[in-house]
């Protein structure tokens, strides 16, 4: 049952209600006739014949409606009514037990959907949240390898340089070297006697230039 | 007395054992000793006083006689003369040297540059091996590091191959084959 339905037995329940209340006040709210006097008796009787018929007609329906019917058809009315009520209320109990039901039902589906959406939306919120972390290191590794192959780039020119500065600087003092490492390693043991081959080759020769030099300073 | 002309040599002689000035003036002052000594015995029959061997061997190898007077003389006056105008050479060993190595330096440079040059003789233990020649105006660096430095082309040449055969020789003692 839609909520129409359920507006409609209500609606129905509360005229009901209300006619059956209007009917009560006017039943309690009814004059009583008073006791008629001598003259007035006589001037009813003066105009009796007048009268007589519609006198008639309402004693007639006083008689019909009198007091114990209108007791039995405010007994029947309130039983009829306390039926309807009955029925109206196990339908109004079965409607609110199904709206109930529905109503749950449609909040869970409601609940769920809106849980369902949020935790899209918070999914997605992480998502991006890890996306952007992913391309936040992303970033940093790419800077980290550029600045590693820098460095890596002047650290190898650097040693590259360092290196054949060594390396010049051996073979420059090379000769040196050779002469240290020599005289370090067999130093006083070479006699003089087995260089003299060698210094007499030096001096033939220099021979020329020591003639030449002895020449000029003589 | 007159020099024996067919004793004496065409020139004053120098012996391989006089090597520096101060060989002559030690023998400048051992002639004027010997002058001494001579005058005053000189009316006595007297015999040779004992001489170095350096100035009996300077006298011998030019035919002089050391109890000539004039001989002495023509002795002292030619190496006064040697010690005031020869050439003086200065050479540097890294050790003292024998006196073997310095008469036969001696004798080439005596034979080859000047026959009076005479020779200075230093020690420089940096040299390690061979001699520094000085002249009057130049110095011959005859040492070992100069021979290494004017080889230096040939020792990078050594070094390179050393330094290309080294790998191969690492890899082979890795993988230990000879």
């Amino acid at each position: 049952m839609d909520e129409g339905g359920i507006l409609l037995i209500s609606g129905g329940a509360l005229a009901a209600i209300a006619a059956i209340l209007y009917f009560d006040w006017r039943a309690q709210h009814k004059k009583p006739s008073a006791p008629k006097s001598g003259a007035a008796a006589k001037a009813t009787q003066a105009l009796k014949p007048v009268l007589t018929l519609g006198q008639s007609a309402q004693e007639d329906v006083e008689h019909i409606f009198n007091d114990d019917f209108r007791e039995e058809l405010r007994n029947r009315g309130r039983l009829h009514f306390e039926k309807i009520i009955g029925e109206n209320a196990m339908f109004l109990q079965q409607d609110l037990r199904q709206t109930t039901t529905q109503l749950n039902e449609y909040m869970r589906v409601e609940i769920t959907r809106t849980l369902q959406i949020e935790f899209k939306k918070y999914e997605q919120s992480i998502t991006d949240a890890k996306q952007l972390a992913l391309d936040s290191i992303e970033k940093t590794v790419t800077t980290i390898e550029q600045q590693r192959q820098l460095l890596e780039s002047q650290m190898q020119n650097q040693a590259e340089a360092q290196r054949n500065q060594i390396i010049a600087r051996f073979e420059a003092q090379m000769a040196r070297i050779v002469n240290h490492y020599v005289m370090q390693a067999i130093g006083n043991q070479i006699d003089l006697s087995d260089q003299l081959e060698f210094i007499l080759g030096e001096l033939e020769s220099n021979k020329a230039a020591i003639i030449e030099d002895i020449k000029r300073g003589a | 007395m007159a020099l024996n002309k067919s004793t004496k040599p065409s020139a004053f002689i120098l012996p391989p054992q006089l090597s520096g000035k101060t060989d002559i003036n030690r023998l400048l002052r051992e002639l004027e000793m010997l002058d001494e000594v001579l005058i005053v015995q000189q009316s006595q029959k007297i015999s040779l006083p004992k001489v170095t061997s350096l100035l009996n061997q300077t006298a011998m190898a030019n035919g002089y006689k050391l109890l000539e007077q004039t001989h002495r003389q023509h002795i002292t006056e030619q190496l006064t003369k040697i010690r005031d105008h020869a050439p003086l050479l200065h050479i540097s060993f890294a050790t003292e040297p024998s006196p073997k190595v310095t008469e036969t330096l001696l004798g080439w440079l005596r034979t080859n540059v000047h026959r009076y040059a005479l020779l200075q003789i230093g020690l420089e233990p940096a040299i390690a091996a061979g001699c520094v020649l000085r002249t009057p105006n130049k110095i011959f660096d005859m040492s070992l590091g100069a021979s290494l430095q004017k080889q230096t082309p040939y020792l990078l040449k050594l070094l390179k191959g050393a330094a290309l055969d080294a790998p191969v020789s690492a890899a082979a003692a890795t993988t230990g084959k000879p």
